[in-house]
């Protein structure tokens, strides 16, 4: 039909009525849409239809007057097809949110190292890092066309997030100095967020999807559910058969990281795709599709996103999300088939399912971060852990030039703790100290520190005479590689005469015992390589889950020294530059405290790494474009969501 | 007859309510709780959950209470609201969440009986009757091998087979059109096309125990003299067999109901999941991983109720095949 011109099949089919009425059809049918694809169609045509049958405003009246540009990573794309991804049957909510829902005010760039602006235009913040006013995008709608103004902000934040009723304690993200922002309503597209105490961290923290909140409840559809402009939530509560209007709350709006969030169709959203079939326990499958209102746009001013729709399988097992992978069933996947053991696999099945391999740039630092007890229940093995020259003799009894080789196929280099290298805070004594194969001088240490009488069997004693021997806490489901590696590390830890056992355990027992304070040794994938700010717990003992060489400590710095152990003045000084660093707007003057903090953490070597957190990957159809080669891979950094999937497109 | 069904009955009352506290408890027994799964299942994809609510969640779900107190809020929804409490992963009614599954379920438990059951018996009989012939070695040797092959792994190597050969997709119930579309006979048709591959790995290790049992069990009454008698007064081979041995033959058969009403929901959970079937398995194996407990509990209870139900139903057909039971 577009080779010829109506006119022209006037002509030749003047001769029958028939035809030339289907003449005519065809050229009604070809209408606004078939005139602006000669302009180059400015949205989806299934949108364009629904805008030329009057059921969908234009496309000026559904996007802000200065929507996002987005600048595609190859090339602008074509609108169309559909994107299939996979989630596990159970508790992969988030595969959903890393895709498609990483609206927040803010985001981050492609480098993962500075803010943009994402929901908002702009922002500013005062001096001293306290007030944030923040710009919205006028004429900017929710996904059902209600406008989104600095109401729902403020109804998000002071109504939802404030509500005792709804969250017992405010979410972590808004809080600082153990006070919540507030968030006041200037104009229809101002905002302003004030803060009792500098909060320097908090556009970035914005930026990661804990910090979605203000953008998560629109109010026109949330405020039904809220007892505060509904007095009939009663009723509603009483017929859904629930126990207070909370849990109605949060069964029709979801939270940032609850399955909810993704089963209930009718809420409205910014994300780029909406829930079409919902993800619910008997869902086999979760559908989303474009949403007409989206608010961002390429270069050429197109409405984005490209990709129609966007399907997300459920797989009982992991396993046969394998074999979708490999017979070209999933356009871009890593969730769940990231593990060192497929990669083989992967990368012989490329040609024949027709995808290819993206490296995700780990964002922790180390792969197997070894946490010993220092804060031990039993005061023998607490003096022996709590001594550093035994934890530094540990750590040069350890053969990573082995590890490196057998369980990571030399794709990593020996480590201990700190940013990557490359990062501007990069820390060579934190990083590189102690990680030389040194038995001779392992030896002597532990000889020199009061170890040094033996059995028979010529393992080391405590100095009361009982044999030294612990255990090393591991979760084999989850990282089978560090079950690898640790039986290496006791083989060379048998070569210094010190004896333990790998206690591989079923998660929750892990989480259990590290809780209860009940562990010896436990092992983790150590963090902060690339957001050292956001996840420092192997600095100082910040996360009471996390931290695991001293939780008592942990429990004391979270609750302000109300609740567990008073840490020593060396952690002391680190919280408090912590605090310092998170309160500096000025990154000159936040890396100098960092710098600080990174020097007392290297100088007490309270973990003990093994090497370099290995990067994964992941897989992208050959036809997928605008994919980046390479990208992060963090929670902070939710992939592949800000590499923006709404600018993928099949080419 | 009625008198024994109902002090039967009237028996379940108490043993149900002992099961209701022994499946509470054995729910709670493992280390942590829903929370704590919680944080550990998106730990594993390096996901943080907030501090603040990870505390708030515990006070919010009732954990933070003991556990009498959550078992009495459990119970007495069940009892007197017939509630069975809201799944807290899914923030969905249990009820829901089970029926909607029970329908498919019950379609794939019967159909595999069925072909078990129509492979099984003939087969059975014939390789007692044919007692070390050639067709009864062959049967033998495949039915061995049916019960050696774990039916997951038949499936797993089914699907890659599938998958890399055929470029077909043999895992669900329903090709992508028809998933979501409302009933039609297009759909039956494709429901039939996909089902066959689950009953038939379903059926397979089944089938494999029934012929052995059944080959045992008519081994037994063939040498019996009342078939030499029989056999002796004239009657015909086939009438011969199916009047007298394969009758006495099939009492284990309705024993096994007993066992087959509680199967409907807790059987074949493995190649369920590996074949990512939307039956009523996967789902409780997942609420127990993640110790979901009011959809856990749901199922236990369910599936105890269904076996004391099953176990009358089968004593009540005994009694009523084999008219040598007493059931007083």
């Amino acid at each position: 039909m577009t080779d010829t011109s109506p006119a022209d099949r006037l002509d030749t089919a003047a001769t029958s009525r028939r035809s030339v009425l289907a003449g005519f059809a065809g050229a009604a049918a070809m209408g606004v849409p078939g005139v602006a694809l000669a302009q180059e169609a400015k949205e989806a045509p299934a949108l364009a239809k629904l805008v030329a049958d009057g059921k969908l405003p234009k496309l000026a009246d559904r996007l802000p007057a200065k929507p996002l540009v987005v600048t595609p990573i190859e090339t602008s794309g074509t609108y169309g097809g559909q994107l299939r991804r996979g989630l596990r049957g159970s508790a992969d909510h988030n595969g959903i949110l890393r895709m498609v829902g990483n609206q927040g005010l803010v985001r981050w760039n492609m480098e993962f190292t500075q803010v943009l602006p994402n929901v908002v235009e702009s922002w500013e913040v005062n001096e001293a890092s306290t007030v944030f006013t923040f710009k919205l995008r006028a004429g900017m709608r929710w996904s059902d066309g209600h406008p989104f103004t600095a109401d729902d902000i403020v109804f998000s934040i002071e109504d939802c997030c404030k509500n005792s009723e709804l969250y017992r304690s405010v979410p972590s993200p808004l809080v600082i100095a153990n006070k919540p922002g507030t968030a006041t309503k200037i104009d229809d597209t101002t905002v302003r967020i004030a803060f009792e105490a500098p909060y320097a961290l908090f556009l970035e923290i914005m930026a990661t999807p804990l910090g979605q909140h203000p953008t998560l409840f629109p109010k026109h559809y949330a405020s039904r559910f809220h007892p505060k402009y509904n007095a009939g939530v009663a009723d509603l509560v009483k017929a859904a058969n629930v126990a207070d209007w909370g849990a109605l709350f949060r069964a029709k709006l979801g939270d940032i990281e609850i399955p909810a969030r993704w089963g209930n169709p009718e809420k409205p959203t910014l994300d780029p795709w909406v829930v079409e079939e919902p993800y619910t326990g008997g869902a086999t499958r979760v559908l989303m599709r474009r949403n007409p209102y989206f608010w961002q746009v390429d270069p050429q001013g197109r409405q984005l996103p490209y990709i129609d729709a966007i399907n997300f399988g459920i797989s009982q097992d992991v396993e046969s999300l394998m074999l979708d992978a490999i017979s070209g069933k999933l356009d871009i996947q890593d969730r769940h088939i990231d593990t060192l053991q497929n990669k083989p696999t992967l990368s012989q099945n490329m040609a024949k399912g027709g995808y290819r391999l993206i490296e995700l740039v780990n964002s922790g630092s180390q792969q197997c971060q070894i946490y010993f007890n220092m804060t031990h229940k039993d005061p023998k093995m607490r003096a022996m852990f709590a001594n550093k020259e035994f934890r530094q003799a540990l750590s040069l009894g350890i053969d990573r030039a082995e590890i490196i080789e057998l369980v990571y196929l030399g794709q990593s280099e020996p480590y201990q703790a700190g940013p990557r290298p490359g990062h501007p805070w990069h820390h060579a004594a934190l990083a590189k100290q102690f990680t030389d194969h040194d038995t001779a001088k392992a030896n002597a240490m532990l000889d020199r520190i009061g170890y040094g009488k033996k059995n028979a069997q010529g393992q080391r004693l405590h100095p009361d005479g009982s044999k030294i021997f612990f255990a090393i806490d591991v979760i084999p489901t989850l990282y089978p590689d560090l079950v690898d590696t640790l039986e290496l590390v006791k083989r060379h830890w048998a070569e210094i005469g010190i004896d333990c056992k790998v206690n591989t355990i079923e998660r929750a027992l892990y989480y259990t015992r590290g809780d209860n304070n009940e562990h010896d040794v436990a092992v983790w994938p150590g963090s902060g390589g690339l957001d050292p700010m956001l996840d420092p717990r192997d600095f100082f003992a910040q996360h009471p889950q996390g931290s695991r060489y001293a939780i008592p400590w942990t429990q004391w710095y979270v609750s302000n020294g109300k609740e567990g152990e008073a840490p020593p003045d060396g952690q002391k000084q680190r919280m408090k530059l912590f605090d310092e660093a998170r309160g500096t707007a000025d990154l000159a003057k936040r890396g100098a405290a960092m710098k600080q903090l990174f020097d007392l953490t290297a100088e007490a070597f309270e973990t003990v790494g093994v090497c370099l957190a290995v990067n994964a990957f992941g897989i992208a159809n050959t036809k997928l474009r605008n994919v980046p080669k390479k990208m992060p891979a963090s929670w902070s950094w939710p992939n592949p969501g800000p590499a923006m999937p709404q600018q993928f497109f099949f080419g | 007859m009625l008198l024994f069904i109902a002090r039967r009955l009237l028996w379940m009352i108490p043993s149900l309510a002992v099961i209701s506290v022994l499946a509470f408890v054995l729910i709670r027994l493992p280390p942590g709780d829903f929370v704590t799964n919680y944080i550990a299942t998106l730990a594993a994809s390096n996901e943080v959950v907030d501090q603040n609510t990870a505390a708030e969640l515990r006070a919010r779900f009732g954990l933070d209470q003991p556990m009498i107190v959550q078992y009495w809020k459990w119970i007495s929804g069940i009892v007197f609201r017939g509630d069975f409490g809201f799944s807290f992963e899914w923030q969905q009614p249990v009820g829901d969440l089970i029926w909607e599954r029970m329908g498919l379920t019950l379609l794939l438990t019967f159909s595999t009986l069925l072909v078990t059951w129509a492979i099984a018996l003939p087969i059975g009989v014939y390789s007692a009757v044919k007692k070390y012939s050639f067709g009864d070695y062959f049967a033998t040797f495949f039915s061995f091998l049916g019960l050696a092959i774990p039916s997951f792994l038949l499936a797993l190597v089914l699907m890659y087979v599938a998958a890399m050969y055929f470029g077909q997709d043999v895992g669900g119930l329903f090709s992508e059109q028809y998933l979501t579309a409302p009933w039609s006979l297009a759909k039956v048709w494709d429901l039939m096309s996909h089902i066959w591959i689950a009953v038939v790995i379903l059926a397979v290790s089944g089938t494999a125990s029934l012929i052995r049992i059944m080959r045992a069990n008519m081994l037994d009454e063939l040498g019996k003299p009342y078939v030499t008698t029989a056999r002796a007064k004239g009657l015909s081979e086939f009438r011969l067999l199916v009047k007298y041995p394969v009758r006495l033959a099939l009492n284990p058969f309705i024993s096994t109901i007993a066992w087959l009403l509680p199967n409907l929901v807790s059987g074949s959970i493995i190649v369920a999941i590996v074949l990512n079937l939307p039956t009523a398995g996967p789902l409780l194996l997942q609420s127990l991983m993640s110790q979901d407990m009011y959809l856990a509990g749901a199922f236990v209870l369910l599936i105890c109720a269904l076996t004391l139900v099953g176990t009358l139903i089968s004593d009540v057909l005994l009694a009523l095949a084999d008219p040598r039971i007493r059931l007083e």
